[in-house]
């Protein structure tokens, strides 16, 4: 009896800190959330009330007004992403193959070379990135945007694809080479569909970070409105000196759903590869 | 071959780029003008600690590196006990509808961090922001905070912003490293009538260590890199309390252009690299002693 009392008592305790940590981590989403759906002509009132008096989606339609090029954002983010996660997977699925199944003297030097480069963000290599792309006259195009902005993400892809590609048995490619398969069509008629999840969760891993996380680059590497990614198009209108919040936040909700929901969709296989991504060899 | 690919990339776009780095850091150069370039020996290293200009204490280079070590020690503390804390809170029996929570933590991780700083600089914002009328309500305080428009303020804001979006990570590493240590240690624990606090200590940190070990090595990289938090929300201000190296790095190679240019950003780049050499020797050393690579 005693137990079961203090059992309830730790729940009771532990219910109250979780919902304290949810309102730290979910308190901007909640704030985007209710100014998004407030309309733009009621008067602000402080502090702003909790609940929305009246709730309506008119926000969302105006946005468009409101930064006029949002659907080109949103194309230019799309294809940043599309850019950068096909290079990725380009290079990770042979490179990720050659890792799991031969080797090699360069095999454990690159390896550790893979988790380094994965340490590598954009502002170390920021100024030699802009030298390069303006000796190749690439400033301002998508293609610089994409080229660099893959070289951060190919680690970790090459990493997760080795470590998925060391779960399927030798065996079952070997027999397809004694029918005459070459590797290449071994790695894509047989390899790549026994561990499709796997890779469909790094192209969209890729696809994450080349959609949202180009902001530096972009900011050194496109100067026209018509390139800009979502993130920085957003800015230009974010550091206004007066900012209409409401029709801000209802395209920054719009342009930060999807990726949210690809990320959600997928996350099992990301988490499950960064922590059991024991590469042994 | 199979591998070449990556070879290709890794030389032209990270092996090439660093040796341009290198070889900047010697000369004298500007984005202005392309053609000109003088060969400076050291002098850009050296100006790395003799430049001073908004502080006659430090040097501009001294002064952003230090903001930086300190930004990055506050911000990886915060995510280490908080991630601690709440993979223990979400892995707990007694904790109903852990599910739904461990999906909600991960919300955070998505957002672009460009739009998280957006979002919380409107969370934030004096008047009509969230956190400010909690604090009222509670009466923490007695009238509105503004966070980003004060040194020390803005610091510590921009310092939990960028705990915020390392977070769920921080939890899901640490969720899954607790998933790991078998239930029969917690169990024998019990049957000795050892308590939570001692079940803490005795088994799960000790456990739990090399995750914590490497996930904090990434972390202090990845923090130690930040860049779009800061940028969105102060630019580095107000008077340069928030400029730490990486704004310092942008600002010297890409706005600063009187005192500043190519050389001196690449000498400050080098020291950027360095650092996250050190921790990434430390990291790789940590996960071969856990995993054979």
């Amino acid at each position: 009896m005693k137990m079961s009392t203090k059992r309830r008592l730790k729940g009771i305790i532990y219910q109250i800190l979780a919902v304290a940590a949810m309102i730290f981590l979910l308190l901007p989403i909640y704030q985007m959330l209710i100014t998004a759906l407030r309309p733009s002509d009621l008067p602000w009132i402080s502090p702003m009330p909790l609940i929305p008096e009246k709730v309506s989606f008119r926000n969302f339609v105006q946005a468009f007004q409101l930064v006029p090029r949002l659907p080109r954002y949103l194309l230019n983010s799309f294809l940043y992403g599309l850019g950068v996660s096909v290079i990725s997977l380009g290079i990770a699925i042979p490179a990720g193959y050659a890792l799991a199944r031969f080797e090699f003297r360069l095999r454990r030097p690159l390896m550790v070379f893979i988790i380094y480069a994965n340490m590598f963000a954009p502002i170390m290599l920021l100024i030699p990135i802009y030298v390069i792309m303006k000796r190749f006259g690439l400033i301002n195009t998508y293609l610089s945007v994409i080229l660099s902005g893959s070289i951060f993400t190919i680690p970790l892809s090459t990493w997760l694809v080795t470590s998925y590609m060391q779960t399927v048995p030798k065996d079952i490619e070997e027999a397809s080479f004694i029918d005459g398969c070459s590797v290449y069509s071994a790695i894509y008629r047989i390899i790549l569909p026994m561990i499709s999840p796997a890779v469909i969760a790094v192209f969209i891993y890729a696809f994450i970070t080349g959609w949202s996380q180009q902001f530096i680059l972009a900011l050194v590497l496109i100067k026209t409105d018509q390139l800009m990614p979502i993130t920085q198009g957003l800015y230009q209108f974010f550091s206004r000196s007066s900012v209409r919040w409401n029709e801000m936040m209802a395209a920054i909700l719009m342009s930060t759903a999807i990726p949210v929901v690809l990320f959600l969709s997928v996350q099992r296989y990301i988490v499950k590869g960064l922590t059991t991504g024991s590469l042994k060899g | 071959m199979l591998i070449l690919p990556l070879l290709l990339a890794f030389s032209i776009f990270m092996l090439y780029p660093l040796y341009k780095v290198v070889e900047s850091s010697f000369y004298k150069a500007s984005f202005l003008n392309p053609t000109f370039r003088v060969y400076v020996g050291l002098e850009n290293f050296r100006w790395l600690f003799n430049f001073k200009v908004f502080d006659p204490r430090w040097s501009y280079f001294v002064a952003a590196l230090s903001r930086s070590l300190l930004w990055v020690g506050g911000s990886v503390g915060i995510k280490v006990v908080l991630g601690i804390a709440v993979a223990l809170l979400l892995n707990s029996q007694f904790l109903a509808g852990r599910r739904i929570y461990r999906t909600l933590v991960i919300i955070p991780w998505a957002i672009p961090w460009a739009m998280s700083s957006m979002m919380w600089a409107w969370t934030l914002n004096s008047q009509f922001g969230l956190v400010n009328s909690i604090l009222l309500k509670l009466h923490i305080v007695d009238k509105p905070v503004t966070f980003l428009t004060t040194a020390k303020s803005a610091f510590l804001t921009t310092m939990v912003v960028d705990a915020w979006v390392g977070l769920p990570f921080m939890i899901i590493m640490f969720l899954s490293g607790l998933q790991s240590i078998p239930d029969d240690l917690y169990e024998a624990a019990t049957v000795d009538g050892a308590s939570d606090w001692t079940k803490f200590v005795r088994i799960t940190l000790p456990l739990l260590k090399p995750v914590i070990l490497t996930t904090s090595l990434l972390s202090l990289v990845w923090t130690f890199n930040s860049f779009d938090i800061i940028w969105v929300l102060t630019r580095g201000g107000p008077i340069r309390a928030t400029e730490t190296l990486p704004i310092a790095i942008y600002n010297v190679a890409f706005l600063l252009t009187r005192f500043g240019g190519i050389g001196k950003a690449s000498a400050m780049t080098m020291a950027q690299v360095a650092l996250v050499t050190v921790i990434s020797v430390f990291y790789i050393r940590t996960l071969r002693r856990g995993v054979e690579i």
